[in-house]
Order: C-alpha cells, then sequence, then structure tokens
C-alpha cells in the first residue's frame, strides 16, 4: 500500500530532488548502521559481570579523535558538493519559460492567473451558500515544456506544495517569489497548503493535471 | 578538611510552604523550577493527546479547526519555552552550585525573580485559553500576518507574547546567574579544566542564551508594537516584512534548538561514565565540541527558511551539515566511553542508551533536511515533525528520564524504584518509535503539519493510527513514573551520598544536601574528586 502512494516523481526537477533522496538516505543508512553497531557491541561485550574488576581508566587517543573529526567532515563536504549541484539544477530558471501563471494564495483558496490566458478562481470566503465547498482549483500544466510559476500570497503565508512534484515554495504576503515546473508524467496530482494559514488550512487544496501541449492549448482556448 | 566552625548559627530552613515561597536556596528553586516544568510538561502532554485523538482517524471531530489551532500552539509553546528548555535550568540551578563546590548561585534573589516570572509566563499562556477567542492559535513560531491584529484578533495571542517574553526574560538571568557562579565562585583546586561536563555545556548553553533570546524578546516586542501601538514591522500592506519576523525569530530559535539539547548532551556525558565504571572519554573534545555547536548555530537560522527562496541557501546549507561534525566527536566520544568499561543497566542508564538510539536517527534525519533539494518535500511536513521529535523528544525527553532517575536520590534522599524504572522506559521507548517512526512516511507521502485531518484514503489513515496507538503507550509510561515518584517518597529507603559509585562532587555531600552545601570538600585534583576520594 505504502509503494502505491509513493510520491510520482512527476517533473523534470523532481527526478533530482529524488536522486537527492536516495543519495542521502544510502549515506544515513549507511552512518545509522555503522554507529548503531558501535553503540550495542559494547554493551553486549562488556557487560557488567559478577566480579568484574575495575576497568582501565583511559581517556585519551588523539589520534583516534582527529579521525573522527576528520572523517565525518569529509562526508558532509562530500553532501554538500552533491546538495550544491543539485540544488542549482532545481531552482535554476529558464530564460524563456513556454507558460507563465501567477500563483496566488488567499485564505482558503489559489488563484491560477496565466499570462496571456485564464484565470482559474479558487473558492470564495464566506461561500454563497452557508456551508457549500466550492470544488479545489485546477492548474493546468503542459507534459515537457517549461511553466514558470510566479508565486504570492494575498493575506498570510501560504506554502505551494505539490508532493508527487517532491517540491514546495512559500507563497510570502507582500512578495513575489519564482520558479519552474518541467512536468515529465501525464496525470492529475494533488497540491496543498504548506504553511499554516488559520481556520482552513488543512482544506486548502488545488489539483495539477498535466496535459499533452496539443491538449493544454485546447483547454487554454476553451477557458479563455 | 573541614570548615571553620560558623561564626554565627544558620538558622534551620523552613520546611513550610512560605519557606518554600520566599526561598533564596538554589536547591529549592531549582526543585520548584523541575517540578513545575515537569507541571507543564503534563499539560503539554495532555494536549498532545488531544491532537493525537484528533488525528486518529481522517475527517474527525473530536475538536474543532479554532480547538486544534490552539492545541498544536500550546503544546508546542510549552514543550519548547516551559519545559524542555526551563528543565535543564533547573536541573542546573540544582547542580551548578553542587557541581563546582559552591554554597549557593552567585545572585540568590535574582534566582528566585528568574523563577517566578518562568512560572507566571507560563500561566499568562495558558490563560489565553480562558478569553472570549481562546487562546494563541497562530503556531509557536507565530509567522505574521497570521498573528498580526487584523487576522489573530483575539486577546490570547497578546497574552502569549507577554508570556513568552516573560520566560525569554528569565532565561537570560538565569543564563547571567549561571555564567557568574561557574566563573567566579568555584571551589580551590576546581579549576576551568576540572569542571564537570554538565556545568560546562551549560556554560555553552548560556552563553548562547544571551545571542539568542534577545532577540527573541525584541521580536516579541516588534509584533506587539504592530497589534497595539500602530507598528507595521511585518505587515506587507505598509511596506512591512513578513521574512523579517523570520530571520529575527529563527535567529532565536535555532541557537534554541541547542539551548534544549547542550545541557542533555550533558547530562548523558555525567551518566554513561559512571554507569560504565570509567572517565568520561575524551573529555576536551567534548568540551570544544560544545563550544563548536554553539558557534555554528548562529550561522543556521535561515535552514528553516529554505522554501521561502529569499535566503541563501548553500550557505546555510553548509554550516548545517557542519555542525553534523561536532555532534559526531559527542557521540564517538560516548562510545569510547563506554568501550571496554563495565556496563551496568539500571533506569538512568537505559533512558542514556535510549537516547543514544533515538537521537542518533534525529541527527541523521537532520543532516538530510539540511539539503535544500531534500527539504523541498520535508519542509512544514510530517518528516520535519519527526525530525524534531526525535531530537528533542527521543532526545532530550530520554535524557530528561535519566536525569530524574540519576539524581531523584540526591534532591529527595530516595531512589526511584528500580523496576518500575525499567517498566517506564520499555513503554516510552516503544511508545515513542511506534508515534514517531510512522511520521517521516506520513511526510513524505504529503501530510502537512499542523493539519486537522487528512485523505482518508491511501496509507495515511493506517499510519495515523499506529502513531496515535503509540502515544497512549508513552501516556501509561508517564504515568507509570508519576506513581513511581509517589510509591518512593512513601516507602522509599533513604540512600547514602553516593547511592550509584559516582563522580563529581554533588555526591560527596548528604542526599539531600545541608541548605550550606557542603560540610567539607575532598582535595580537587581532576573532574573525577569523588572517585579520587574513594
Amino acid at each position: 500500500m505504502l509503494a502505491d502512494s509513493w510520491p510520482a516523481n512527476a517533473t523534470v526537477q523532481s527526478s533530482v530532488m529524488a536522486s537527492t533522496w536516495f543519495a542521502f538516505a544510502a549515506a544515513a543508512a549507511g552512518v545509522a548502521f555503522v554507529v548503531l553497531a558501535l553503540v550495542l557491541y559494547p554493551l553486549v561485550r562488556w557487560r557488567r559481570r559478577p566480579g568484574d574488576a575495575m576497568p582501565e581508566p583511559f581517556r585519551n587517543n588523539y589520534a583516534l579523535e582527529i579521525g573522527w573529526t576528520a572523517v565525518p567532515l569529509l562526508l558532509v563536504a562530500g553532501l554538500f558538493t552533491y546538495t550544491f549541484r543539485a540544488e542549482a539544477r532545481v531552482d535554476g530558471l529558464a530564460r524563456h519559460p513556454d507558460v507563465v501563471v501567477a500563483v496566488s494564495g488567499y485564505r482558503w483558496g489559489w488563484t491560477f492567473a496565466y499570462r496571456g490566458g485564464p484565470t482559474i478562481d479558487g473558492p470564495s470566503y464566506p461561500p454563497a451558500v452557508f456551508g457549500e465547498r466550492a470544488a479545489a482549483p485546477e492548474l493546468v500544466l503542459p507534459l515537457g515544456e517549461t511553466t514558470r510559476i510566479e508565486l504570492s500570497a494575498r493575506d498570510v503565508n501560504h506554502g505551494f506544495w505539490v508532493p508527487d512534484f517532491l517540491f514546495k515554495r512559500d507563497a510570502i504576503a507582500g512578495q513575489t517569489t519564482s520558479f519552474d515546473l518541467d512536468p515529465s508524467k501525464l496525470g492529475t496530482f494533488a497540491g496543498k497548503c504548506s504553511s499554516f494559514c488559520g481556520l482552513d488550512h488543512t482544506r486548502m487544496l488545488f489539483s495539477v493535471r498535466v496535459v499533452s501541449p496539443r491538449a493544454f492549448i485546447a483547454w487554454e482556448r476553451g477557458r479563455t | 578538611m573541614s570548615a571553620a566552625a560558623p561564626a554565627f548559627v544558620e538558622a534551620p530552613p523552613r520546611n513550610d510552604l512560605l519557606g518554600w515561597l520566599t526561598t533564596t536556596d538554589h536547591k529549592r528553586i531549582g526543585i520548584l523550577y523541575l517540578m513545575t516544568s515537569l507541571g507543564y510538561f503534563g499539560v503539554a502532554g495532555l494536549l498532545s493527546l488531544a491532537i493525537r485523538t484528533q488525528l486518529a482517524r481522517p475527517n474527525n471531530t473530536f475538536v474543532t479547526p479554532h480547538e486544534y489551532a490552539q492545541l498544536f500552539t500550546l503544546h508546542g509553546t510549552a514543550m519548547i519555552f516551559l519545559f524542555v528548555a526551563p528543565f535543564a535550568l533547573g536541573l542546573a540551578n540544582f547542580l551548578i552550585p553542587l557541581q563546582i563546590g559552591a554554597a549557593d548561585m552567585a545572585f540568590p534573589r535574582l534566582n528566585a525573580t528568574s523563577y517566578w516570572m518562568f512560572l507566571f509566563g507560563g500561566l499568562v499562556i495558558f490563560l489565553g485559553a480562558a478569553t472570549n477567542e481562546g487562546a494563541a492559535a497562530s503556531g509557536w513560531s507565530a509567522y505574521p500576518p497570521l498573528s498580526e491584529i487584523k487576522i489573530s484578533t483575539g486577546l490570547g495571542q497578546d497574552l502569549w507574547i507577554v508570556g513568552v517574553f516573560l520566560v525569554s526574560v528569565a532565561t537570560i538571568l538565569t543564563s547571567i546567574n549561571f555564567v557568574t557562579t561557574v566563573f567566579i565562585y568555584r571551589a580551590p583546586g576546581m579549576t576551568m579544566w576540572r569542571i564537570p561536563i554538565f556545568t560546562w555545556e551549560m556554560v555553552a548553553t548560556s552563553l548562547l542564551v544571551f545571542m539568542a533570546f534577545p532577540s527573541l524578546a525584541a521580536t516579541l516586542l516588534l509584533l506587539f508594537v504592530d497589534r497595539h501601538l500602530g507598528g507595521h514591522a511585518f505587515d506587507p500592506a505598509y511596506g512591512g516584512s513578513p521574512v523579517l519576523w523570520q530571520h529575527l525569530f529563527w535567529f532565536f530559535g535555532h541557537p534554541e534548538v541547542y539551548v534544549m539539547i547542550l545541557p542533555y548532551f550533558g547530562v548523558i556525558s555525567e551518566i554513561i561514565p559512571v554507569f560504565s565504571r570509567k572517565p568520561i572519554f575524551g573529555y576536551t573534545g567534548l568540551v570544544l565540541a560544545a563550544f563548536a555547536i554553539a558557534g555554528l548555530s548562529m550561522g543556521v537560522w535561515a535552514h528553516h527558511m529554505f522554501t521561502t527562496g529569499f535566503v541563501n541557501n548553500p550557505f546555510f546549507s553548509f554550516v548545517s551539515f557542519l555542525i553534523a561534525v561536532p555532534t559526531g566527536v559527542k557521540f564517538f566520544n560516548w562510545i569510547a566511553t563506554m568501550w571496554r568499561g563495565s556496563i551496568s543497566f539500571e533506569t538512568p542508564m537505559l533512558f542514556a542508551i535510549g537516547f543514544l538510539l533515538n537521537f542518533l536517527i534525529g541527527g541523521i534525519t537532520g543532516v538530510m533536511i539540511s539539503s535544500p533539494p531534500i527539504d523541498y518535500q520535508a519542509h512544514d511536513s510530517y518528516f520535519v515533525v519527526a525530525h524534531f521529535h526525535y531530537v528533542l523528544g527521543g532526545g532530550s525527553l530520554f535524557a530528561i528520564f535519566a536525569a530524574l532517575f540519576f539524581w531523584w536520590p540526591k534532591m529527595f534522599g530516595r531512589k526511584l524504584d528500580e523496576s518500575l524504572g525499567r517498566w517506564c522506559f520499555a513503554l516510552l521507548f516503544v511508545g515513542f518509535n511506534v508515534t514517531f517512526l510512522p511520521m517521516h512516511a506520513m511526510g513524505i507521502l504529503g501530510m502537512p503539519r499542523r493539519v486537522d485531518s487528512y485523505a482518508a484514503s491511501g496509507p495515511l489513515p493506517a499510519l495515523n493510527l499506529i502513531a496515535t496507538c503509540g502515544s497512549y503507550v508513552m501516556l501509561a509510561g508517564v504515568l507509570l513514573f508519576v506513581y513511581n515518584a509517589v510509591v518512593t517518597a512513601r516507602a522509599g529507603r533513604p540512600v547514602s551520598n553516593d547511592p550509584w559509585g559516582a563522580n563529581s562532587l554533588e555526591w560527596w555531600t548528604s542526599s539531600p544536601p545541608p541548605e550550606h552545601n557542603f560540610d567539607s570538600l575532598p582535595p580537587i585534583r581532576s573532574e573525577r574528586p569523588v572517585y579520587d576520594a574513594r
């Protein structure tokens, strides 16, 4: 069940992040295994037995201490180099994005305004009919093309998170931040608000539908 | 080396309520601090059970969304500001003068002031729950604009600001007391390189408090000015910056994490040598590592802001990675202390081993989320919730229980029951891991933090139910501890000065110590004066 629900890794950027996750998870498992063995071994090997003499009171071993400072230093230097390269590929912005969408978070919904195209509005508050909730807004993206998201928030901070893209960015009130999404898989993916924004934070949802470039043009024409 | 006859006869300390209310004795203030912080822990723990009950199944209606927001705000605020940090202040209050051979703290009345500010600061925060619009509900980090008066209109947010402000000032005053006491009031022969590791860690912690907490206090005042005096520091409608709050808050907030863990590194460094029958390995390395961690922790605050797009991610990522190195040094020192020792497994040692195992996981996931491409998924998700609970719950909380079992006989003259203690450890260790291990998966699967529900399909319902079950196992462990304390108070047998065969000066004097702490002191020739004298 867990494997079916694992993030779909559905953008070019997310494959970079997925590799980072796997590389770090492997390093983490290795370090955890070694340290765990080093903690558990003395507990078994030198557990107190009746008639034990007082153990030898050694206090220092400078070579060892320099060693266990230097080896982790090399390890984190390696991890940082990996991170630095990966992040440049994730955060890099294309010179000429194919689609530009201004995304704006508000309490509690999202507006997607396509440059030279349609504007998709989320639910309005308070709702027109008491207790009725409008459908979550849908962000439509073309497969294999670069979409620039220009993200901001209208009232308080929100967070634009698509778990299947392994990516989120904070939507900060009064400021705009940009990132690129290059979808690599067709399908519909859940989106949510990641930054606590009040009562309906939990229900501040949206969805992302990735379609072929041809279908995207047809959709855009139909909505404009 | 008995002291000269006193020139005047000391009045015996009052043992009634008035005696405790007016005390300036560091041991009593320490015990008041400890018991008060444990009381706040009980409340914050019950709040977390309400959170877990709400999340036991999707679309649950155990509490309303507004109640839920108050629950996690008060849970986080109380655990951080009223329990994990002040418990260490209480422990240090009790221990520092004893460990360095002093009669009291440098400023006893300032010490009492700190305690009362801490107690009432906490009460003021909780008082919000009695107001019309309820307690603060914008999270323990209170990000504006959410916490601005336009959105959070209630008095609860103001009481939160005032309460946290009082606690932060109390923390600064106490830290001044600690540093002065350690630098000036050490017994003859107790050089800086002979003070116990716990006291060293408190020196590092106090210096960190000096750098971090004024930023918190100032930031809280700015928010108050925004709310009531027409300020616009964080209000984007008037050119203010919500990002500025994040910088100022985390400039305090990340050092605060180390304020909540360095003292417990000290606790572990005191306990492992005793139950391994060896001196601490690499004393100098441990001290230098503490200061390396304290120094580096001043330069990592913006790793809480990787997903804002407004900070230099590579710089803060690199410094965050670097902290793993001195932390690793400490870990290896503890392992080397156990190496070729003679290890016994009394309850304090069990909790210390639990600390090592849990903190290992929390430390490793910490290195992972120091990498921005990983943090882009993990930030504000249950993966991060799992990470910091492994550090502060699996780490600090286990060290807190280790400290309670270890120093209880010194504080109250009676040892807590061992077999109840083992059960308490087993329940807490199993309960903790059942609660928090599944949260790593929840976060990767896309569950944000601070939500009151989640998708009804997929693996989240099962994972959440498991976590909720674990939290009730932890409750059983905590209740068993309370029962243990009651049984011990009624039927515990008095103990000698040094029931564990320990090393530092607090074990030289009686259990509990007299008001003036020491009738005599052994010669101090190393960091283990009591061992040397045996």
